[in-house]
């Protein structure tokens, strides 16, 4: 592999299908718990699943599947394999107290790395999880991975809706296909049975129908989620029957049926000098 | 949307000094390499071609040979990136730029 922050060319991952990007413009809107639900309901459905956590960063994967010590490389081989998904990232290698202090060139390393260098084997998806924003992690992984769709996480309010904008603008200038919104933390059901809606109502929606991009739905506020996700068992395993997981699992089924036409991106013509 | 915007379907030489495109919409343009190479949209190019150019400039060796490309591959699925044959390879064109340059 060249080290060159200027070599952009297109890495082939013949083993996988589909590389699903879970993107947002904010932080802290939910994608970690996204991706890493979104990989276990895709993996519940049948399918070979792989998550990858391109924040380097700020890592939440590591938490969210119970995996918190970086491992030791000379006895455990990468990818790690939990709850059934093979998993990727920066906390394996980093204790979690340890702060990464990088530049983008190797940001952009350690990603390409990520993606060539880790055995992921046949996998039917690779959910990659981004870091927020629209900065060196995004730039690599359009210019360099083969990204069939992307989706993008917001919250109801405002404030996230204006960065998811300018998610939904990154994908569109580099042509990776969105395949819709989701929002996160819409609603929650009060112990009198009404629901609440502390955030506003209807902003993904509203974004979706702005943008032109399809809504994925709304994922409820839900204590079990954070819970599960703190404790290294995602939602979807832990509470299958709640109402999150069933949201996440209709995510999961709408992303196999919508990537089915996918499956063929009409690729660049390339020149022979 | 994305899919609306033409792409390029097909790259040919246009014998040894120009590319032409066919694109998506028909069109079929023609574009000589030293006019794609003035075109260059990194960021250090267009920063000098921004500058009065200096008449009395000393041309490096590698400015007197023939400029050539020696690779044209795709960056994502938006853009193409040239290497050239002085070593400069920085130029992402987008497809949407490459579209206006070429139409011009």
């Amino acid at each position: 592999m060249s080290n060159q922050p200027t070599n952009l060319a297109k890495i082939d991952l013949p083993g996988i299908r589909n590389v699903l990007a879970v993107a947002s413009g904010k932080g802290g809107v939910g994608k970690s718990t996204v991706s890493a639900n979104l990989a276990m309901a895709l993996a519940h459905q049948g399918a070979k699943v792989g998550l990858m956590d391109a924040d380097i960063y700020g890592p939440s994967i590591p938490l969210m599947f119970g995996l918190n010590e970086p491992i030791d490389q000379a006895t455990t081989a990468l990818p790690l394999s939990r709850h059934g998904i093979k998993l990727m990232s920066m906390g394996f290698l980093v204790p979690p107290a340890k702060a990464v202090i990088w530049r983008g060139p190797m940001i952009h390393r350690a990603l390409t790395q990520f993606l060539t260098q880790i055995p992921w084997g046949e996998l039917d998806f690779l959910v990659i999880d981004l870091p927020p924003g629209t900065g060196d992690a995004q730039l690599t992984l359009t210019q360099t991975v083969p990204l069939t769709a992307a989706i993008v996480v917001t919250t109801p309010q405002e404030v996230s809706l204006i960065d998811a904008r300018k998610g939904l603008q990154m994908f569109e200038e580099v042509r990776v296909p969105v395949l819709g919104i989701i929002e996160n933390m819409s609603y929650f059901q009060g112990d009198d049975g009404k629901r609440y809606e502390p955030f506003g109502s209807g902003g993904g929606q509203r974004l979706a129908s702005q943008a032109g991009v399809p809504f994925l739905g709304q994922i409820p506020i839900d204590q079990q989620v954070a819970q599960s996700g703190d404790a290294g068992l995602p939602i979807v395993a832990s509470h299958p029957n709640s109402q999150s997981s069933k949201a996440f699992q209709e995510l999961a089924s709408r992303v196999q049926k919508d990537l089915a036409s996918f499956q063929n991106p009409v690729k660049l013509p390339t020149l022979e000098l | 949307m994305t899919n609306a915007d033409p792409r390029p379907i097909e790259l040919q030489k246009a014998g040894e000094n120009a590319l032409r495109i066919i694109w998506s919409d028909g069109l079929s343009s023609e574009i000589s390499w030293k006019a794609l190479r003035d075109k260059c949209p990194c960021a250090a190019c267009r920063d000098e071609s921004q500058k009065p150019q200096d008449p009395f400039r000393v041309l490096k060796p590698s400015e007197l040979l023939p400029l050539k490309p020696v690779r044209f591959s795709t960056v994502g699925n938006y853009a193409y990136k040239v290497d050239w044959s002085d070593g400069h390879a920085t130029g992402i064109y987008s497809l949407k730029y490459l579209r206006e340059i070429c139409a011009r």
